[in-house]
């Protein structure tokens, strides 16, 4: 049910018999006897979507002699969620360990139990570069971490994360203009040459794993490896950025380009700075006349002409990252993606300045978004998107957010383009919040496509006894719905509890819907 | 179906083990069908075990009958599934005795002997001086040389130390040791002191909290009014004062005045020969005893059996609970709970083991309920005694034991891996640093062991109800444990635990950490309130006034004699006449504000205690008053004042000798003397002061004694700054207070020092974001355990004349509008109160009670930006404070402006 592979990666698909399948439906897995081996194919194309996430879980299949290619179908209506949890950022120490170890291995097994597909690890390039010579790169304790999800029955889905790169991971704010990535900036080479041998020694350090083991690779494209500029700060804990951001076009490099594409565009005087009349990062739309919604110079030709120019630069800097890695990747069987970000706030007002200052020109009218999915679309990537778990109503009213209809506007895009979606949610749900239920509705929606979903992240707070409860009845609520009555053991209780059970409930009336 | 199973057989059968009681014997005939009727589906379920013998399904029935529930016989009927047996270690108190006898040792009386003995095995060792003058709190001498007996051993200047001889002269009596001091009726020494020293051990054996003394001579006037030659007259004094001494063993503390009536008796002269006097004594002798909890899958899948076999001699009761996650917070299981089971405190559960039939120990089965992760408990075996697993509580995981469910089907189906995945599972540890790559292999090889082992199940066909609540155990085994190293490597305190500690009830409910939780503080005093020596009449003159603003509980300063007029210098604890006034007055101060319905808290010192007396060294050590306590009450560790106690539990307070509260008799004397303010003043409860200088857990102990309506303690510590910026995140101020409450076992609240700080900045320096931590809540103690935090922003140190650390100047009303509107308990200083602030502060208070703020209240912080900070509370009053904008937006929820000043505005619903 998921043979068919698109572009270039057909040719992989001919090698499928090297992948182990991770499943190939259930009949041909080794269970015997009971009623478990009814729980097949033909159950699972019954229900539409999904039978597998959870499936694995309870009763753990066995993937290890089938023979099929894990590799993906383009028709999002058979293929189930796969569900992923994304490991703490700081997993991968310094030479070649592994941070909290035994409660990673914990985890993992937690959740294979639990029926999770895959983990999905962030890769710094900081620390997989740990020494200054460039060509060195230790990738000791990635290869353990991948080794233990594979020990474990887990999947990887692997981030490359080129931000954070001054060897100190975490500090996301860092990441080179991308007016530099053709220009020799470091020690005499060009970052992308530096990307590009980055990802090399990735693909040659785990050659044995791709399909296997890693089934996917995301690569970062700007901070935070969303694709956008660094208009509003780093996000730290809890404190929400709420301001309207700042354009970022005022280093030398980008000054030049702009000076350059101005004389082009025989406006000269165009070229000379950025906006003068845009408000500051914390500021709010009203504060100065740029972003007003009625009378806003966003609407005047100079913002035209300054917007499709730095909007077209980031668009550029992901097609050129993505580029790098569908050229390297793009022969393995796994799946490239990289990350957009979900700027929603003050998305109510018209001129949309959240999204505007970090590089996407997608005012009032105007779809900043086809543009992007056009790149991923012609890069073979899918496109990682977070927020999934955010609800409007749960968002301030002052900042005028709206999560739900950013994330549908990007995901049209996506189908638009034939490109597919990788969901992930924005920070760990908490109990009373709808947000588990809205990452169902959005995972789950029949025209969704939502083809995995990654939960971020494991840490102290996912195992904590406020939230692992949450997680573990939105799995098997995941699971139980895809297991009709008659494959569930046959007693009085049920395997569920009943909250699980009666959320599972909830998610048979929405498909309905 | 299976709940109903089990009920019926403790009920039931549990009383069976006393086969006289026939009418329950009737009872018994209706089991068998009983259980049958229910094992039945059972059968087909799980294919026929043996667990479908109905006589095998009650293990419980054999270990009740059983005089002594073998466990290995009980093996055969269920299986165990987890058993440990833990070594309780304890002290045994053995009652002895400590005799005086003093005889005539020449016929014409001129030489006398002194024999002091002890019947309790051991080395001891007497250590004892001599006093010159029988005056209180003089200090020993070394006793004349020739009174020395063989062997003695000058200590210091001051002391000798003579060894007891094994004796055989009197063995009737039982007298194991003795000394003998042989001295001449004409020495000129006025006492003779002592304490025993038992050797091996190092413990030393006093009366009552002091040296035993024997009066020789008196140097009172009126001891020659008696009668007799001078040198006579000494002896019966002393003979007298020694049967005193006895008399009112075990009643209160001796008290100099006791002692000294003892001259008062004419009959000594008949009482001069073979006088012997006895002292009990006792000795804490270690003792062992062992104590086995296995637990069993019970045929009642809902639940696990759990045993307690011990060999402890007498009652013994089972102080337990259990738990649901990782954090082991004690929880009430859900009944139904074992027979003579009582709810303590609604915190945890005691159930007394029966004795039994051989008489050597006891025993008891509680059915627990599966979805427990584990069982906690203490033993308590009287009053006072309280078993422990080495300073923590008894564990029994059960949760662990998901083999339990499978290890039936083991048989079936012969799988061995099973058993070793679930061994590596449990002896995991936490263990967050790197780990090499070798370390990591281990991991992998244990998580294919478990991979195939979930394999082999399923391929087995295994997949039965109990397979898969095997599966989800160990899934939530696995979590609690990656949770457990997870924090453990990370800083800090873990919310959750709190959290579970504050069940959203609007309900009153009264305990001492809270008060009925919708109390409002006024502290009522400042740093001068001393000055005018009747503090106690000004402040009942405004009592009224202070209801009428809306107070529910009122803090007064501290009511001892002091060294310092303030108060916070005790010296005799139970004299009550103060700077502020005098005893009767203070009576009559709390008589007052209980008639217009506020709350009185006493402000005690217990931290360190001035002392009335230098030792012989110079040193102030010894206290005197009713308390006459000396250097053995005050802690080790402390180099200016020579204690000779334990080790401080806490911080040290250098001005004072701080008191060592890990002896017995001085926390007896301190409960002794809170009881006594309750009882004589009438003192609803406690403001603690400097509890940094002692553990928590004896304040909860001084609580639990003297059971008080609120207690709050001074924990003040400084935050953390860097480069003389306040740093944002102030968990770990935060985390101390917190750890301090916990030690009291949250029987007190505490001044919530992190946010007076950190309003301190937000307010002083215009920065707002401060008012909320990392993850939106607020970032004082109010936001992790807001129930146990009284908020302030002023107190007699921080400000008043002191000014130790003032609120920014103007913005007093803002920390108000912040504190009064918040959860957590809120205190108002007193300055504050009778200032021109007091309409503002009063309509802020009319705000909180017609809203019903509470301490327990929920905040959802809305804005935290560098000039304006805004919240909302239980969704009826919101708040803005800086200089910032903020309205509360108008949409289903009508608000209302409530109160507002400079640079804050108060809303309500309306």
């Amino acid at each position: 049910m998921e043979a068919v592979l698109t572009g270039p990666k057909v040719a992989a698909a001919a090698k499928g018999g090297a992948f182990p399948a991770r499943r190939l439906g259930f009949g041909e897995s080794v269970r015997v006897g009971s009623g478990i081996g009814r729980v097949g194919f033909d159950a699972a194309m019954r229900r539409n979507r999904a039978i597998r996430v959870g499936a694995g879980g309870f009763r753990a299949e066995l993937v290890k002699k089938t023979n099929e290619s894990p590799r993906k179908t383009n028709s999002a209506q058979t293929g189930p969620v796969e569900l992923f949890v994304g490991l703490p950022m700081d997993v991968a120490s310094a030479r070649g360990g592994v941070n909290h170890a035994k409660a990673i291995a914990a985890g993992l097994r937690a959740l294979k139990l639990l029926g999770a597909y895959g983990v999905e690890l962030p890769i710094f390039w900081a620390a997989a570069q740990p020494d200054a010579d460039p060509a060195q790169f230790d990738w000791a304790s990635h290869a353990a971490l991948i080794e233990m999800a594979r020990a474990a029955g887990l999947r990887v889905r692997a981030t490359l994360c080129l931000h954070g790169s001054h060897r100190r991971p975490g500090h996301h704010e860092e990441y080179l203009s991308f007016a530099v990535d053709e220009l020799p900036v470091l020690g005499g080479r060009k970052p992308v040459e530096a990307f590009e041998d980055f990802f090399r020694s990735f693909r040659s350090a785990f050659a044995d794993f791709f399909g296997s083991t890693i089934t996917g690779i995301t690569v970062s494209l700007g901070p935070n490896g969303e694709l956008r500029y660094p208009s509003f700060p780093p996000v730290t804990g809890g404190h929400q950025f709420t301001g309207v951001g700042e354009f970022q076009c005022y280093d030398k490099y980008m000054l030049a380009q702009l000076k350059q594409h101005a004389e082009q565009s025989g406006q000269p005087l165009w070229g000379l700075s950025g906006p003068h009349d845009a408000p500051g990062y914390n500021q709010s739309p009203d504060s100065t006349n740029f972003f007003r919604d009625h009378g806003g110079s966003w609407e005047t030709p100079y913002a035209d002409f300054f917007l499709s120019w730095y909007s077209q630069q980031l668009v550029n800097h992901g097609d050129r990252i993505l580029s790098i890695a569908s050229n390297i990747f793009g022969e393995l069987p796994v799946e490239i993606s990289g990350k957009v970000p979900l700027l929603h706030w003050w998305r109510g007002t018209r001129s949309r300045p959240a999204e505007l200052t970090a590089g996407f020109y997608n005012t009032d009218g105007r779809n900043g978004y086809d543009t992007v999915a056009k790149m991923f679309a012609r890069n073979s990537c899918a496109m990682v998107i977070p927020g999934m778990d955010l609800l409007d109503r749960e968002q301030p009213r002052e900042l005028r957010c709206s999560p739900e209809s950013l994330l549908s506007e990007i995901v049209g895009s996506c189908g638009k383009h034939g490109v597919k979606v990788l969901g992930e949610n924005s920070s760990l749900v908490r109990a009373p919040a709808g947000g588990f239920d809205q990452i169902k509705a959005n995972i789950s929606a029949g025209n969704s496509k939502v083809e995995s979903f990654t939960y971020n992240r494991m840490g102290a707070e996912f195992f904590s006894p406020e939230h692992w409860p949450q997680f573990t009845a939105f799995m098997r609520s995941m699971v139980h719905e895809e297991m009709d009555s008659d494959d569930l053991p046959s007693n009085e209780k049920g395997m569920l509890s009943p909250s699980a059970g009666s959320a599972s409930q909830k998610e048979r009336e929405m498909q309905a819907v | 179906m299976s709940i109903v199973r089990l009920k019926p057989i403790l009920h039931h059968l549990l009383p069976i083990e006393n086969p006289r009681l026939s009418p329950r014997e009737l009872r018994r005939s209706e089991l068998p069908g009983s259980i049958r009727c229910c094992s039945k589906p059972r059968v087909s379920v799980s294919r026929g075990l043996r667990r479908s013998d109905p006589l095998r399904s009650l293990p419980i029935i054999r270990a009740g009958v059983a005089p002594t529930p073998s466990l290995t016989e009980d093996d055969q009927a269920t299986e165990v599934v987890y058993s440990e047996t833990f070594l309780l270690k304890r002290s045994q108190a053995v009652e002895g005795k400590v005799s005086v006898r003093l005889d005539a040792a020449e016929e014409d009386g001129s030489r006398w002997r002194l024999v002091i003995g002890c019947n309790l095995p051991g080395k001891w060792i007497l250590h004892w001086g001599v006093t010159y003058h029988d005056e209180r709190g003089s200090e020993w001498d070394q006793p004349p040389p020739e009174m020395w007996p063989p062997e003695s051993v000058p200590i210091k200047d001051y002391a000798i130390e003579t060894p007891l001889k094994t004796s055989s002269s009197n063995p009737e009596e039982q007298v194991l040791h003795e000394v003998q001091i042989d001295f001449d009726s004409s020495v000129q020494i006025g006492a003779i002191h002592f304490v025993l020293k038992e050797e091996e051990t190092g413990a030393w054996f006093q009366h009552k909290g002091r040296d035993f003394r024997i009066t020789l001579r008196d140097t009172f006037k009126e001891e020659s009014s008696l009668g007799g030659t001078q040198g006579f007259s000494i002896w019966p004094g002393a003979l007298e004062q020694i049967s005193t001494l006895l008399k009112p063993e075990g009643s209160s503390p001796m008290t100099q005045e006791t002692l000294r009536g003892g001259r008062e008796a004419k009959q000594w002269n008949s009482r001069i020969a073979g006088l012997y006097e006895e002292f009990s004594i006792s000795k804490e002798e270690p003792v062992q005893n062992l104590m086995t909890v296995t637990v069993r899958k019970s045929n009642d899948t809902e639940k696990k059996l759990v045993q307690f076999d011990t060999d402890i001699p007498g009652e013994v009761t089972v102080h337990w609970g259990v738990c649901k996650d990782d954090s082991k917070k004690w929880e009430i299981p859900p009944t139904p709970h074992p027979p003579a089971t009582k709810l303590f405190r609604s915190k945890a559960l005691q159930t007394s083991l029966q004795p039994k039939e051989n008489g050597r120990g006891s025993w008891g089965i509680f059915p627990v309920a599966q979805e427990s992760l584990g069982l906690l408990f203490v033993l308590k075996l009287d009053k006072y005694t309280w078993l422990k697993n080495d300073g923590t509580d008894f564990y029994i995981p059960l949760i662990n034991v998901s083999g339990s469910s499978t290890s039936n089907s083991q048989e079936q189906i012969g799988n061995k891996q099973m058993d070793s995945s679930q061994g590596s599972v449990s002896t995991e540890e936490a263990k967050p640093v790197v780990k090499n790559i070798e370390y990591t292999h281990e991991i992998i090889s244990e998580i294919r062991n478990l991979v195939t082992d979930i394999s082999s199940k399923n391929g087995k066909g295994a997949n039965t109800k109990e397979a898969q609540e095997s599966i989800l155990e160990e899934i939530e085994k696995l979590a609690a444990e990656a949770y457990k190293i997870f924090r453990s490597s990370a800083l800090g305190f873990v919310e959750e635990t709190v959290s579970h500690a504050e069940p959203s009830k609007p309900a009153v409910q009264i305990c001492s950490g809270t008060g009925s939780g919708y109390e409002i503080l006024c502290q009522g005093f400042n740093w001068e309130s001393h000055k005018s020596g009747r503090w106690f009449l000004e402040l009942g003159a405004k009592a009224e006034e202070l209801a009428s603003l809306g107070f529910t509980v009122i803090w007064l300063p501290p009511p001892t004699e002091s060294v310092s007029p303030e108060g916070y210098m005790p010296k005799d604890l139970y004299n009550l006449n103060s700077r502020y006034g005098s005893m009767e007055e203070l009576r009559d101060l709390v008589k007052r504000f209980h008639e217009v319905g506020i709350k009185v808290l006493g402000d005690v010192v217990l931290n360190h205690r001035c002392a009335h007396y230098k030792n012989q060294n110079g040193i102030w050590n010894i206290f005197g008053g009713r308390l006459n306590w000396d250097d053995r009450a005050i802690v080790a560790d402390d180099p200016h004042f020579h204690g000779r106690g334990n080790k401080s539990s806490g911080d040290h307070f250098h001005a004072a000798p701080n008191i060592d509260h890990s002896q017995e008799f001085v926390r007896r004397d301190l409960k002794e003397w809170l009881c006594w303010l309750r009882e004589e003043i009438g003192y609803d409860g406690w403001r603690l002061d400097f509890v940094r200088g002692f553990w928590g857990g004896y304040v909860k102990d001084y609580l639990e004694a003297t059971e008080p309506f609120f207690a709050v303690g001074e924990y003040w510590d400084s935050l953390s700054y860097t480069y003389s910026e306040m740093d944002y995140n102030q968990d770990a101020h935060r985390q101390r207070i917190i750890d301090w409450i916990n030690a009291t076992n949250g029987t007190a609240g505490a001044f919530d020092v992190t946010t007076k700080g950190i309003l301190h900045s937000a307010l002083g320096r215009c920065e707002y974001w401060r008012l909320s931590d990392q993850k939106g809540k607020p970032p004082g103690v109010i936001g992790w355990w807001p129930s146990r935090a009284v908020t302030f922003i002023e107190n007699h140190d921080t400000g008043s004349t002191q000014g130790h650390w003032r609120f920014p100047s103007g913005k007093e009303m803002q920390g108000y509008a912040y504190t009064l509107t918040h959860p957590g308990t809120p205190a108002v200083f007193y300055d504050h109160i009778f200032s021109h602030y007091q309409p503002e502060i009063s309509r802020l208070i009319s705000v909180r009670r017609r809203q019903e703020i509470h301490c327990r209240s929920k905040i959802k912080i809305i804005k935290a930006e560098r000039d304006v900070y805004a919240a909302e509370i239980d969704e009826k009053v919101t708040v803005k404070i800086g200089p910032g904008h903020y309205e509360p937006p108008n949409g289903p929820k009508n608000w209302v402006l409530a109160a507002e000043g400079k640079d804050y505005k108060v809303w309500e619903t309306s």
